[in-house]
């Protein structure tokens, strides 16, 4: 496979990165935040929007008692405005051997989309963080805020390199003991996992993840362009199948894939989560300014 | 037919079977080297190869399925190379002999739309395909005479190719002459002692058993197994005979008689003749009933009775011709005929003609009353006298008389050409002489009987000659070719016992017929055997033939052309045959003149016409061609020797072909089919 150019440049063009500015992360789960932010919470806080009453107790802010009901009713009421909080970003970003392949490149795609996610996220103000997982071990960037730190993300998005089995389960596992607080979790990934995508998705879809999985495949696996009588090799773990390339093969080849990813659609969308299937061969701007805008992850 | 098959070379195939079966299974066991391509994960094309196994019908099978079709093509192969047989009615021996009937009956056309000549071939090919390497067989085709097509040879493309060349033809059977040959051929090249193996020669004979001459056959030294061809349900009408005469009283009208007969196996009603004259036909509106010829005399009657009508087979009408013509005859079923050789029948009527007749004699009652009897046009009788006075010039006689007859009367001189009878005397100047003794007397032999004549000859044919008693007659001393002081031809009619009594003399462009005794020395006069001597003599020296009309010839007839007609026709260098065959034959300088043998049935004429001879009809008119029924046993004594020889008479059938053909072929468009496919992974 050829090395794929995964210059930090290359990730995000600063005319994208401009469009970029105009949108926004949206969630459907107003989720609770850690720090302050540009996002209403549930909770009450500080800001400028009225939210409710409730009555005085001792050691209340002397500053939120409403003095106007005071003198009408005789009673202290404290008047409580939302609070508005940041938002955390959780890219979950396959780097497995299964990514090094393709043409457009899967690995790159996918850290693309990353990237450009990332951006959103950092100049709204989100926490972002971005785990890279392969062979059951998890990479992460650490909570980054602000858009100070774009650079240091597409660099660690530039570091990544494909290696290893993807082990799903193992992965979502040590995000989700990682990462306990309540957010976005978009998952970028080709979800072929020989151990199934269900044991790894359990940890994050549903609770406090507002999940979305990205299922990015290259146009080789949608319509594999073989023929002849072949060893498949499995770029992974080595495995190989022999097959001779007939069209009913292919048909089931293809039948199977459609089955797959309906079946994938179909677990997250039970689970709250919302599927989102590219390929490699979609230009990655108009994924990200359409098809991710459609799907209510940006805004 | 035995269907379960045998096998010739069981020993090779088996020792190919040893070492190919083992090699396919190793070849199909060896790994396919299949190109290494790496997928980002094998996930999906498992679980695909697996569906597509788990939903293939017969996965089992089919895993091995290209294996199997690959054995079962082997073993095909080897079945093949085994040389499987079927085993028929005859088999090959290492001498045969293909014995091919190509009479008219197997040009009939009774096998699903095939002759019977057709089968033949086809039979004679089977029983080639079936010849153990090293066995050899010659080709015999046979209709009234034999031909060797192919002498002994392994090789079996030629003898195919002797076999694929046999044409029917229209003549007869005989089947004697064949056998001679066969038999004469197989001990010339295969004395007994070099044969290479004990048993005698094998004649195999494919035919319909229609044998002319089945009662002389015999075998002496060879063994026949016998084919018969045919079916016995095919129908055939047939002209059985044909006969037209000129009356003598009135010399236009010309009555013709043809008798049919139905060789099918059921009655045939409302059969119509067409009757033709010179091409243009016109139907005799008589209705025939034929029935079967294979009936029984009581079978015939209880149908007649039955159905209450008659059977009618011949028909008899008169025709008014008064020139030449060819009249045919043929019946209009040819639905219910499967042999069109003898459908019809021609006969050629000459432009009739009287005959001019002079007798010199001095008197003689019987011969005048035979003339008188013949009714000719112009008889005429001169004393010896009178005939040297008047035609003392020959030149004078020439042509002016058809027949001159010299009853003991020897003209002093004679044209050079014209046709005489003598009786009792001798034409001088000729290669013919009187025998005469030390003292110059003529030699008379006396109390001479009859020792043998010409029973086929025209001029005693059909005649009783054995009571003839001569009291005296003349010795004649017969022209040899040392003697001879021109071309001649003399032929002795009537031998006695004394010497030759009738004597046929061509010399020049005359022809002489001499009578060696006086008749009144004879009890010729007083014999049934004279008045039709004497018509025959007038039909066959002159064109008196005309009296009768002219008889139409058998197929395979060489009819002899006389020198006399030759003369009349100028003495062509060439004559040309135009007929259903084309023949050109040269004519030599002398004697009479034999046509080549004339196969087909038809009309033939030759060109330049030669006087009597202008057309000549071939007609079938053989009730044993025409009866097509085919004969189940063997003919003749041939039966007795193929069963006395206790042969097992089986004929092998080679399938190896028909292995390859049906059943290899389709299975390797199968197994190309199922890896173009690729059903099988």
């Amino acid at each position: 496979m050829a090395e794929p150019n995964t210059q930090p440049n290359t990730l995000l063009s600063s005319e994208f990165m401009a469009r970029l500015d105009q949108l926004d992360l949206l969630s459907r789960k107003i989720l609770a935040g850690k720090l302050k932010g540009e996002r209403r919470s549930k909770r009450r806080g500080q800001s400028v929007e009225f939210a409710d009453y409730r009555n005085y107790v001792v050691g209340d802010d002397l500053r939120f008692i409403d003095w106007n009901i005071y003198a009408r009713l005789d009673r202290l009421f404290l008047k409580l405005f939302l609070e508005e909080e940041d938002l955390a970003l959780y890219l979950l970003v396959d780097m497995s051997r299964s990514c090094d392949y393709g043409q457009p490149h899967k690995a790159h795609y996918i850290k693309q989309v990353a990237a450009a996610l990332g951006y959103i996220g950092l100049v709204n103000y989100n926490r972002v963080s971005i785990s890279a997982f392969a062979d059951g071990a998890v990479v992460d960037s650490g909570a980054m805020r602000s858009r100070r730190r774009v650079a240091q993300m597409i660099d660690f998005l530039a570091d990544l390199r494909p290696s290893g089995q993807a082990n799903l389960a193992e992965a979502c596992r040590r995000f989700a003991l990682a990462h306990r607080g309540k957010g976005v979790c978009v998952v970028l990934s080709d979800f072929f996992d020989k151990g199934g995508y269900e044991n790894g998705l359990r940890y994050v879809a549903g609770g406090n993840y507002d999940l979305f999985a990205v299922q990015t495949l290259s146009p080789q696996e949608i319509d594999p362009p073989l023929q002849g009588d072949l060893k498949l090799k499995d770029l992974e773990d080595a495995d190989t199948a022999e097959v001779s390339i007939t069209a009913p093969l292919l048909k089931k080849y293809k039948a199977n894939l459609n089955a797959y990813c309906l079946a994938l659609k179909e677990y997250l969308t039970r689970r709250g989560g919302t599927y989102l299937f590219t390929s490699t061969a979609v230009p990655f701007d108009t994924l990200v300014l359409n098809y991710l805008r459609e799907r209510g992850l940006l805004g | 037919m035995n269907w379960l098959p045998s096998f010739l070379n069981p020993w090779t195939a088996a020792l190919t079977a040893a070492v190919a079966v083992p090699a396919l299974l190793a070849l199909y066991f060896l790994k396919l080297r299949r190109q290494e391509m790496e997928v980002s994960s094998t996930l999906l094309w498992k679980k695909a190869i697996q569906d597509l196994q788990v939903n293939a019908p017969f996965q089992r099978l089919r895993r091995n399925l290209l294996l199997l079709l690959q054995l079962l093509l082997l073993l095909l192969l080897l079945a093949a190379l085994a040389r499987p047989v079927l085993h028929g009615n005859h088999s090959a021996g290492r001498l045969n002999v293909i014995l091919m009937d190509r009479s008219a009956s197997m040009n009939t056309r009774d096998i699903e739309g095939l002759t019977r000549l057709d089968e033949a071939r086809k039979l004679a090919r089977q029983l080639v395909d079936a010849m153990e390497a090293g066995a050899s067989a010659m080709v015999i085709a046979f209709d009234d005479t034999p031909q060797t097509l192919q002498a002994y040879t392994s090789d079996k493309l030629r003898l195919k190719r002797a076999i694929d060349s046999i044409e029917g033809t229209d003549r007869l059977t005989r089947l004697a002459d064949a056998l001679r040959v066969a038999e004469s051929q197989s001990t010339f090249f295969y004395p007994e002692e070099k044969r290479p193996s004990q048993e005698p020669p094998r004649i195999h004979l494919f035919s319909d058993g229609r044998i002319g001459d089945a009662a002389d056959l015999s075998l002496r030294r060879a063994q026949m197994l016998y084919s018969p061809i045919g079916s016995s349900a095919a129908p055939n009408l047939a002209v059985a005979a044909l006969s037209a005469r000129r009356s003598y009283e009135r010399p236009t009208e010309v009555q013709v008689f043809a008798r049919f007969a139905n060789y099918g196996p059921a009655p045939v009603e409302d059969v119509g003749v067409l009757l033709s004259v010179d091409g243009q036909g016109q139907r005799v509106d008589q209705k025939m009933l034929l029935l079967p010829e294979r009936w029984s005399a009581q079978q015939r009657q209880d149908w007649e009775k039955q159905s209450g009508r008659t059977a009618r087979s011949a028909v008899e009408f008169k025709l008014e011709l008064v020139a030449g013509a060819v009249l045919k005859v043929e019946h209009m079923s040819k639905g219910a005929d499967a042999l069109a050789a003898d459908d019809a029948a021609q006969i050629v009527v000459p432009p009739p003609r009287s005959l001019s007749v002079l007798l010199v004699s001095s008197g003689n009652y019987y011969l005048q009353r035979a003339l008188e009897s013949m009714q000719l046009k112009n008889p005429q009788t001169l004393s010896p006298s009178a005939f040297e006075q008047q035609f003392a010039d020959p030149a004078r006689l020439a042509g002016r008389y058809d027949v001159i007859i010299f009853d003991r009367h020897q003209p002093k001189a004679l044209p050079g050409a014209g046709n005489f009878v003598y009786f009792g005397c001798l034409p001088p100047h000729l290669n013919i002489k009187a025998a005469t003794g030390p003292d110059g007397q003529r030699l008379l032999a006396r109390d001479v009987g009859v020792l043998d004549y010409q029973r086929e000859h025209p001029l005693v044919r059909h005649l009783n000659l054995q009571r003839l008693y001569i009291g005296q007659m003349l010795r004649l001393e017969l022209p040899t070719p040392a003697n001879a002081t021109s071309a001649t031809d003399t032929q002795v009619v009537v031998e006695g016992t004394a010497g030759p009594l009738v004597v046929l003399h061509r010399e020049a462009r005359a022809v002489h017929l001499v009578v060696s005794f006086d008749l009144l020395q004879s009890n010729w006069p007083l014999r049934q055997s004279f008045p039709a001597f004497m018509h025959n003599a007038m039909v066959y020296l002159a064109l008196g033939a005309d009296m009768e009309l002219r008889q139409s010839f058998p197929p395979g007839a060489t009819p002899v052309i006389p020198r006399s007609s030759l003369q009349q026709a100028g003495d062509p260098r060439e004559l040309r045959l135009a007929g259903p065959v084309q023949h050109t034959v040269a004519v030599p300088a002398g004697g009479d003149v034999a046509l080549p043998a004339l196969s087909q049935v038809g009309l033939y004429q030759t060109q330049p016409p030669v006087p009597q001879f202008e057309k000549i009809a071939i007609n079938l008119l053989d009730e044993n061609e025409s009866n097509i029924l085919p004969m189940a046993t063997p003919p003749g004594q041939a039966a007795q020797a193929a069963s006395g020889g206790g042969a097992s008479g089986k004929i092998r059938q080679e399938l190896w072909w028909w292995v390859l053909a049906c059943l290899a072929v389709p299975l390797c468009l199968m197994e190309w089919w199922i890896y173009a496919r690729r059903v099988h992974l």
